[in-house]
């Protein structure tokens, strides 16, 4: 369902040109749930920023659901990432100006889900993180576990076909770090494709698979027990 | 999708209180002063527009050049010439004549006695032709009798206390009169002036009076009122016609020579009036449409300045909102999606600062009125055009201030912001680097004209005017009088005392052909009294004063010959001497009158007379130096009436100035007869005549503070913003050895930067519109450079005091402070 062929990024900046990822070719099925791992400036976060559909490859293929999204002008992308894709950052990133619900809710806005549904789909999300009680605070007011179970709701909410989760608990600590890995687990459960992004070695052994990047290269794959 | 739009907005709003704040009220100032020079503007640009029918209101003009070469426009006309065209054009429904400058009557009833400076005599067809609203009686018919009178309602309770007294008495110098007629008052938008109204048929009326000079004097206003339908053009095209079968005959016995004058008369509009003041004739002092485009153009550029606010602030604030574009983007947002997310936060911005707008407008409006001496409503609900303005200049204010930010806020690239890197897209910092200079070379424009009006004012009032007013008071009088004179020149705190006629300090000008050096040109004379130069510390550039002492002066005994003259420089080259000194002992040939009077004035020419010139003065005038001065010459004339001899010149002690006006009073009343008094300093008659400068002048004043009120809180802010932002950076720069003098320079100068280059637009931009703005002047002074260096000085300062306090806080702060915030 996901398949990067030769798929080259490069930075280029004024006088220096970066690449980022160097002929990555890696294919990830439905429902999949897939770690990428690597040191820091190993090219993890382009590549899922690339899966994503929130940065262009300059060279390859990308076989997205089917189709070759490589060379798709950006509102196509924006259209794809809406239908398909849910993401859940390291950073939380939580607007805050908005309540936990309307965090929630702004994923399904530009879905144009109907404002009564969008109302029943948040209150069930955020059940489901176990945040329901904290719907009307700000983000501030949440800890740091809370507020990435409420990214993980925004994620889930729109009832994505992908999800992509970058360093999702490197800024929690153990116990709210395995909550939220045990909800992206049952979301690959349930036929999502997870692809994360991390450091931790135990967070990445919920996944069924890991990729080794370094220096912008896919370097090892190795499957996991399912 | 709008809910959340909205809660984003008002959150942020609230969130970023201090920020909004600053934008809110310099957006909310910037319309409350966008508001008031709107509603001034249209005051000016709607003179006369109540007056049912004013399309078919003309005041008759006449333009041409005069024999001296310079331009002639006046509203004066000849008293014949109302007759005349009622006569000829069938197509006029009604004339009407107006007699302004009379000397204003004293009005009594029981105990109030006034000099009423509110009198007008008007023919009975007045109120056909301005059909102004009643309160009581007829205006229409009320002046077909020659005793009645038409008071506005506040004339009427000033006499009577109340708003209907129709046949009540009223005695106007002497005759009783009664009131036919009550109407509104006049509203401060129109060029008619009066209180009470009297006919022209009364027997001492003022327009009676000055009646029979032909068509050489042009003492009255004459309005016209088309029948229904008739076309202006119509009557336009037959008027060179009418001009040579009427006038010029006249002009062909008297004074063949002024047929090279090449006069021309045409119809006026009544609503052009203010808009295009004449040299003559006007009731009130029109406004200038050049200035009046330039305040309109002000209170766009203060609208700017607060706009050019909003947009410094979002974007510079860009980066708080990154991760909200992200995110929303990341979950599938367009941008199209996000521009109007933020185009309509800024328009929410701008609803909450127009409200706020309208209501600081409304607070100031009274004390606004009051000093533009304006009777302005901002009367927004039942005046939909109005509504309508404001509303769409807030829309547009919004959609141009909201473009660009919700063009760079929504080009942020979510991948990027997301991570917490880079802002990619453009954070605008050339571009609010472009606005704050932009904002920083209106204000200093602003300064530069309110510094160069206030200087020409300066000028007008004390230099231009080649006198000395200081401790002068005039003492209107009808006659001035040699016993009024000597009884007010023996009291004690009165230096002198010397009366003149109503030409000599400008309240109406009198012309003759004069014919001299074998020259015959139009130069205007005015009867004077000995010392009345002295009294305003006039001095002859060549020659002497006329002196008491020395028989002949004032013509005495002399029968084949005028009496001796005085000069003015402008004379002196009208009349083709050399030189000053030239034209000692030389003839001038005019048509000296012995018993002048205002009946005088109205008989045929006398023949012409020798003035030998005895001196020669320097230019004067106690007239708006907008205006050239005429050549001219003085003579020391009867006092028959208040046409040759209206004020009694006085120069007062200065340190007992309270008791002499007293005792003047006093003795005026006494010798008067107990004659209201009406008594003014002359540099205050004179500020009267420049009155529409000095509010404009103030008025661009405190719009220049408006503005730089405005661009100071985006300052303020702005620099709050930079120094929050560059904290990270200051610690480093200390942690490196900086210190809080070196970062305080390092801050100090990224605001003086912009400022410094903003002086590059102003100057040049200034120096226009003020050389522009001072050609309407004969008399001016020229734009300075001292005035641009303390313009760019002020501005520097400013700047440099508005962003100290933040500079001075963050440049003091502990590095490890600094390195902790991030």
């Amino acid at each position: 369902m996901l398949r990067l062929e030769k798929v080259c990024k490069t930075y280029q900046t004024s006088e220096v040109e970066t690449l980022a990822l160097d002929n990555v070719s890696l294919e990830i099925g439905a429902g999949e749930f897939v770690a990428i791992m690597g040191p820091s400036g190993c090219g993890k976060s382009t590549l899922l920023n690339v899966l994503g559909l929130l940065d262009s490859p300059t060279s390859g293929v990308y076989d997205f659901f089917g189709e070759d999204v490589a060379g798709y002008p950006e509102k196509r992308l924006t259209q794809l990432r809406r239908d398909r894709i849910g993401f859940v950052f390291q950073s939380f990133n939580l607007i805050d100006d908005l309540t936990v619900a309307e965090n929630v809710e702004v994923a399904l806005i530009y879905r144009g889900v109907p404002g009564a549904e969008r109302k029943r789909r948040v209150r069930e999300a955020l059940d489901r993180v176990g945040v329901s009680h904290r719907a009307g605070h700000r983000p501030q007011q949440l800890s740091g576990g809370q507020q990435q179970r409420v990214a993980v709701a925004r994620a889930l909410v729109s009832e994505p076909k992908l999800i992509l989760a970058d360093e999702p608990t490197g800024n929690l600590d153990t116990t709210n770090g395995e909550a939220v890995m045990a909800m992206l687990s049952q979301a690959a459960k349930s036929g999502v494709t997870v692809v994360m992004v991390t450091h931790s070695l135990t967070h990445a052994a919920a996944a069924q698979r890991t990729i080794k990047l370094l220096d912008g290269r896919v370097v090892s794959e190795t499957l996991l027990a399912a | 999708m709008f809910r959340s739009y909205l809660a984003a907005a008002l959150r942020n709003l609230e969130r970023n209180g201090f920020y909004a704040a600053v934008t809110v009220a310099g957006l909310a100032i910037g319309f409350a002063a966008a508001i008031l020079i709107g509603l001034y503007v249209r005051h000016e640009m709607t003179y006369d527009q109540f007056i049912p029918g004013h399309d078919r209101i003309f005041v008759m003009n006449i333009k041409g050049v005069g024999t001296d070469g310079k331009p002639l426009d006046i509203d004066a006309t000849s008293t014949n010439l109302a007759d005349d065209l009622k006569l000829d054009f069938p197509q006029i429904q009604y004339t009407a004549r107006v007699a302004g400058g009379s000397f204003p009557p004293a009005v009594r009833r029981g105990d109030v006695s006034v000099s009423e400076r509110g009198f007008v005599w008007v023919d009975p067809d007045f109120f056909k032709i301005m059909t102004l609203p009643a309160v009581a009686g007829d205006p229409g018919t009320a002046l077909e009798a020659p005793d009645a009178l038409v008071l506005t309602r506040t004339a009427a309770r000033k006499y009577f206390g109340r708003d209907a007294p129709i046949g009540g008495v009223l005695q106007v110098d002497g005759d009783p009169m009664r009131v036919a007629a009550v109407i509104e008052d006049l509203p401060s938008n129109t060029s008619l002036a009066g209180d009470v109204f009297g006919p022209s048929s009364a027997p001492f009326s003022a327009i009676k009076q000055i009646s029979g000079g032909g068509y050489l004097n042009n003492v009255v206003v004459t309005y016209v009122r088309l029948k229904p339908g008739v076309s202006a053009a119509s009557v336009q095209a037959a008027m060179p016609s009418f001009v040579a079968r009427r006038i010029m005959p006249t002009f062909a016995e008297v004074a063949p020579e002024l047929r090279q004058s090449r006069a021309s008369l045409s119809l006026k509009p009544l609503t052009a009036i203010h808009l295009q003041p004449s040299q003559g004739g006007d009731q009130k002092p029109g406004t200038d449409v050049k200035v009046l485009g330039g305040i309109a153009v002000i209170g766009v550029l203060i609208v700017i300045v607060a706009a050019i606010n909003f947009v410094t602030l979002m974007t510079a604030r860009a980066a708080r909102r990154a991760v909200e574009v992200g995110v929303r983007k990341a979950v599938g947002a367009e941008r199209k999606d996000l521009i109007v997310q933020f185009m309509g936060e800024a328009l929410v911005y701008v609803a909450l600062a127009l409200v706020l707008g309208v209501a600081l407008a409304e607070l100031v409006l009274p004390g606004v009125n009051a000093a533009l001496q304006r009777k302005m409503a901002f009367d927004y609900l039942t005046d939909p055009a109005l509504l309508v303005a404001m509303i769409g200049v807030a829309a547009a204010t919004g959609i141009l201030a909201g473009l660009y930010p919700a063009l760079v806020l929504s080009s942020f690239r979510p991948s990027s912001v997301l991570k917490g890197g880079p802002i990619t897209g453009g954070g605008g910092g050339r571009v609010r680097q472009a606005l704050v200079v932009a904002q920083f070379a209106v204000l200093i424009t602003l300064v530069l004209s309110t510094v160069t009006i206030y200087r020409q004012t300066v000028f007008a009032l004390k230099d231009a005017t080649h006198t000395n007013k200081d401790g002068v008071v005039m003492l209107f009088a009808s006659p001035c009088t040699d016993g009024l004179r000597d009884a007010i020149a023996a009291l004690p705190g009165v230096r002198a005392a010397a009366c003149s006629s109503p030409a000599a300090i400008n309240m109406s000008s009198t012309d003759d052909l004069v014919a001299a050096n074998g020259k015959k040109v139009i130069v205007s004379w005015a009867p004077v009294d000995f010392g009345f130069f002295d009294i305003y510390g006039i001095r002859p550039v060549a020659g002497r004063l006329f002196q008491s002492n020395r028989p002949g002066d004032d013509g005495a005994g002399l029968t084949d010959a005028a009496p001796p003259i005085v000069l003015n420089e402008s004379a002196v080259r009208s009349l083709g001497f050399a030189s000053p000194q030239a034209a000692i002992g030389r003839l001038v040939n005019w048509h000296f009158r012995p018993n002048l009077s205002l009946k005088a004035i109205s008989a045929p020419e006398p023949p012409l007379k020798p003035s030998e010139v005895i001196g020669v003065v320097p230019d004067f005038t106690f007239g708006s130096v907008r205006r050239p001065i005429q050549g001219g010459f003085f003579y020391v004339g009867p006092k028959t009436d208040w046409f040759a001899s209206v004020a009694l010149n006085i120069k007062l002690d200065p340190s007992r100035m309270p008791q002499t006006l007293v005792a003047i009073d006093r003795v005026f009343k006494r010798v008067s007869g107990g004659q209201p008094v009406l008594r003014l300093f002359v540099d205050q008659l004179l500020l009267l005549q420049y009155l529409d400068t000095v509010i404009q002048g103030a008025f661009i004043a405190v719009c220049a503070a408006v503005a730089v009120s405005i661009a100071c809180l985006g300052l303020f802010a702005l620099s709050a913003y930079t120094a929050e932002r560059r904290t990270k950076e200051i610690g480093i720069r200390k942690a490196m050895g900086a210190s809080s003098s070196d970062i305080l320079r390092l801050l100090l100068w990224q605001f003086t930067r912009p400022v410094l280059l903003a002086n590059l637009i102003a100057w040049p931009v200034g120096y226009a519109v003020m050389n522009w703005w001072l050609r309407g002047f004969a008399y001016h002074v020229d734009p300075s450079l001292l005035t641009f260096v303390a313009a760019a000085l002020a501005a520097v300062l400013i700047a440099l005091v508005t962003v100290s306090v933040q500079s001075v806080l963050v440049a003091r702060a502990k590095p490890v402070t600094a390195l902790r915030y991030e």
